[in-house]
């Protein structure tokens, strides 16, 4: 595979073996929140674990995923070799300094200021320079992959980039953009004040720009899996893909409005009034409707592929689909995760409603439920497509990886549907210990267990999966030699220039931040507010 | 498949998309239509009440100094509350509140990021240090809430919280000064 | 952990591997029977994304009146 296994090998490990670790944490964090625990770790422990586990879940392990995956995908989609594969290696060593710089600034205590790392709460200036370093190493690959599909392009002209690609490059512009807002927070602001050369800082300013990254992220985590959804799960269900147009118009939907819709992560924040707050409300809905044209478009790819495998009527070609298949159970789980937790997402972008939910577990069930839920079980599925085109080597059953899916759906389930009932009782968020003594938090406990229970169930289904890719590198069975990527119905021939590339929409995209966080930010430039006493936990 | 026929499937295709998204936008708009709705006529929104106040000098200002703190009834006969969110307490730590009349909730924090929230009603807000925040609802049950600081504000964030006693009419009586403490239980 | 330990893969960057097949391979679908198929698509699909998403708004809904609204306003 012209010599990218080892650089996709490598980020997925990271990205893996940070995924197990913080799963532990995980567990040991609901197990020490919960009745059966409530004696057990101080906050300085718990507050250590929250932090390490937010960044491993939330940077290392999507970051590295989503490299290695789309370094695959360079190599794969387009049938050419790496462009600046040096550069490829830098980023991941980068990455992976970075990673060990904020882990140690975590783990020796210097930076229990969670993975949102709110200021004026500061740690030490390693936690951030680390995170800087992965950011940086991750630009690498944005520009790597725009410079594939360009070279692609040159050697191809007038043909349609193929989509997986075309995909992946919109993520990799929508990463560029998404980490604008963090980037400037961190360089600008906090770094300086954790140097000890400012001694407050503007946390109205603060907060908008984490918000510009903050919603946009989940978003450049959630292509990966729409990514497998349309050029991967129809073939390997035995159909066709029902639209490639259709598919590549979600991914731009998606560059245009993951942006510009931050601010309702700071709906119930005193810096900002409720025009921006609507404005931005507005702009959401429409960040709605990727997803709900997807939830067709792949239904009807596997209503294709259920058909043409003899199912009959209406709902007869659901039985009939390969369910044995990992790609296809992946994605019936996730779809089921996705209708749970996309409605979650409705009622918190809901403008008032946002009010009943906002820092209740509500938001933490939903987080884990569409993310850790409906996107890492994609993540898991794409792992066990491609892990064989890595290794040369194939699954010696699919037993164990059906097995590992089913675990990680019910464990999800169980652990966030309580926790999301828990949020509308006012449980709220970031707790070390809860006091089990009050009448109304004792009402709790019952269901803060079985949510637990659930998150043991998870910690089982993490374990395997990590088995089920590492015993593959031993596996005496060689690869089978099968194509990869579905076909559309009816494959394109062109498509038009704007289906084709990101110019245009990066126009859009500009004009759209402007209108949303133009003012919202600037007006902290003009006139920053009363600056806040920087508070160090280090 | 001639390549007309290709053509007129996916343009079928397309079709159907179409048609799927119109009735998408539809549904959306309809949730948008409650959202505006509820906005304008009940008054349903995010809490907006832009309004800067210097963290380093709240104890000094006039309103947040602490005799100005707890639940006071101004002369127009408008609920107001005051407090203080600081690491790691709220003050006061108990706050009394009419049942069935409007309370504005005032916010300041003289150190980091807080939030609270007050279980079982919609008063929820982030306190941001350099900024007031200013919440208002209606209180719905005549009963003893909690009200814990929700965000993460360090680590004795756990044990943050104070309580909101809702006092039903006869037992919500201000003093000379307007001000109402919680009942002593 | 890495490939290059514990056993190698069974290609060499010179030979042909598994994922060196090219992208745009026709794959197993008969074009008579996807003609056949394409008359009903997407029927199916409609009912079942429709319901799904016709639950969600009506889910969305409940949650709006019968929770969120009784616990009081809010501004």
């Amino acid at each position: 595979m012209r010599n990218v296994e080892r650089l996709c090998l490598a980020h997925c490990w990271v990205a893996f073996a940070a995924f197990l670790a913080a799963s532990f944490l995980g567990a040991w964090q609901m197990w020490v929140r919960s009745p059966l625990g409530a004696n057990i770790g101080t906050p300085g422990e718990y507050f250590i674990s929250v932090t390490a586990h937010g960044v491993s879940m939330a940077y290392v392990l999507t970051t590295f995923f989503i490299m290695g995956f789309g370094y695959f995908v360079a190599v794969t989609a387009l049938d050419r070799p790496l462009p600046g594969k040096p550069w490829a290696w830098l980023g991941f060593w980068m990455g992976v300094i970075g990673v060990l710089l904020a882990l140690a600034a975590i783990l020796s205590g210097q930076a229990s200021v969670l993975y949102t790392f709110y200021p004026p709460l500061m740690a030490s200036p390693w936690f951030y320079i680390g995170l800087v370093l992965v950011v940086a190493g991750s630009w690498i690959w944005c520009v790597l992959m725009l410079v594939a599909m360009r070279a692609w392009k040159n050697e191809n002209p007038g043909l349609p980039v193929p989509l997986a690609m075309f995909a992946t490059v919109a993520n990799a512009v929508l990463w560029l953009w998404t980490t604008v807002g963090v980037a400037a927070e961190l360089l600008f602001q906090v770094i300086p004040a954790s140097l000890g050369l400012v001694q407050t800082i503007d946390a109205g300013l603060a907060r908008t720009l984490f918000s510009w990254t903050l919603h946009a992220i989940v978003y450049f985590w959630l292509l990966p899996a729409y990514i497998a959804f349309y050029t991967i799960v129809p073939r390997a269900a035995g159909g066709r893909l029902y639209s490639d147009t259709m598919g590549r118009l979600t991914f731009i939907l998606f560059l245009l409005y993951s942006l510009p819709v931050g601010m309702h992560h700071l709906m119930m924040d005193p810096e900002h009034g409720n025009g921006w707050k609507f404005i931005q409300v507005l702009l959401t809905a429409f960040v709605s409707v990727p997803t709900l044209l997807t939830i067709f478009t792949i239904t009807a790819s596997l209503e294709i592929a259920g058909r043409l495998r003899g199912g009959r009527g209406v709902f007869g070609w659901i039985a009939t689909l390969p369910w044995e298949r990992p790609a296809v159970l992946a994605t019936g789980l996730a779809f089921v995760m996705l209708g749970f937790g996309g409605f979650g997402g409705l009622i918190n972008m809901g403008y008032g409603m946002n009010a009943m939910v906002h820092n209740t577990s509500w938001v933490t069930a939903h987080f884990h439920l569409i993310f850790g839920g409906s996107v890492v079980i994609m993540y898991f599925a794409i792992a066990y497509e491609i892990w064989p085109r890595l290794t040369g080597r194939e699954h010696a059953s699919s037993a164990p990886l059906r097995l590992q899916l089913w675990l990680w759906f019910v464990g999800m389930m169980v652990m966030t549907l309580p926790w999301h009932w828990l949020g509308l009782q006012g449980q709220w968020r970031r707790v070390a210990n809860f006091n089990y003594a009050d009448p109304i938090i004792a009402g709790w406990g019952p269901l803060v267990i079985v949510s637990f229970a659930g998150g043991l169930v998870l910690l089982v289904s993490a374990l395997l999966f990590v088995r089920n890719l590492a015993v593959l590198h031993r596996s005496p069975l060689p690869a089978l030699q099968q194509p990869l990527y579905a076909l559309a119905v009816d494959p394109p021939r062109r498509v038009p220039a704007a289906l084709n590339g990101f110019g245009l929409w990066n126009v859009l995209v500009l004009a759209l931040m402007l209108l949303a966080y133009g003012y919202p930010i600037v007006q902290f430039i003009i006139a920053p507010s009363p600056g806040a006493m920087v508070h160090r936990v280090y | 498949m001639t390549e007309q026929a290709a053509e007129a499937r996916e343009r079928r295709i397309l079709g159907t998309e179409l048609l799927w998204a119109f009735g998408v936008g539809v549904l959306i708009a309809a949730v948008l239509g409650v959202i505006v709705f509820t906005a304008l006529t009940a008054d349903i929104n995010p809490p907006s009440n832009v309004e800067r106040i210097d963290p380093k000098t709240l104890h000094l200002s006039g309103e947040f100094a602490e005799q100005n703190l707890g639940t006071t009834v101004g002369a127009d006969g408008g609920v107001t509350v005051r407090v203080i969110a600081t690491q790691f307490m709220f003050v006061p730590r108990c706050i009394a509140v009419p049942y069935g009349r409007r309370v504005t909730l005032r916010f300041a924090t003289p150190d980091v990021i807080h939030g609270l929230l007050i279980t079982g009603t919609n008063v929820n807000t982030m306190v941001v240090p350099g900024f007031v925040a200013q919440v208002y609802s209606e209180f719905t049950r005549a009963e003893d809430l909690l009200m814990p600081c929700h965000e993460y504000c360090g680590l004795g964030h756990s044990d943050m919280w104070a309580t909101v006693q809702v006092l039903p009419e006869s037992a919500f009586k201000p003093g000379q000064d307007g001000r109402v403490s919680c009942a002593q239980r | 952990m890495w490939s290059s330990r514990g056993g190698k893969p069974m290609i060499s960057a010179n030979q042909t591997s598994a994922s060196d097949v090219p992208p745009e391979v026709p794959d197993q679908v008969d074009e008579a029977a996807l003609a056949e198929v394409m008359r009903v698509v997407p029927l199916g699909a409609g009912v079942v994304a429709g319901t799904a998403v016709a639950l969600l708004v009506l889910g969305y809904l409940a949650i709006y009146l019968l929770v969120f609204l009784p616990r009081g306003p809010v501004g």
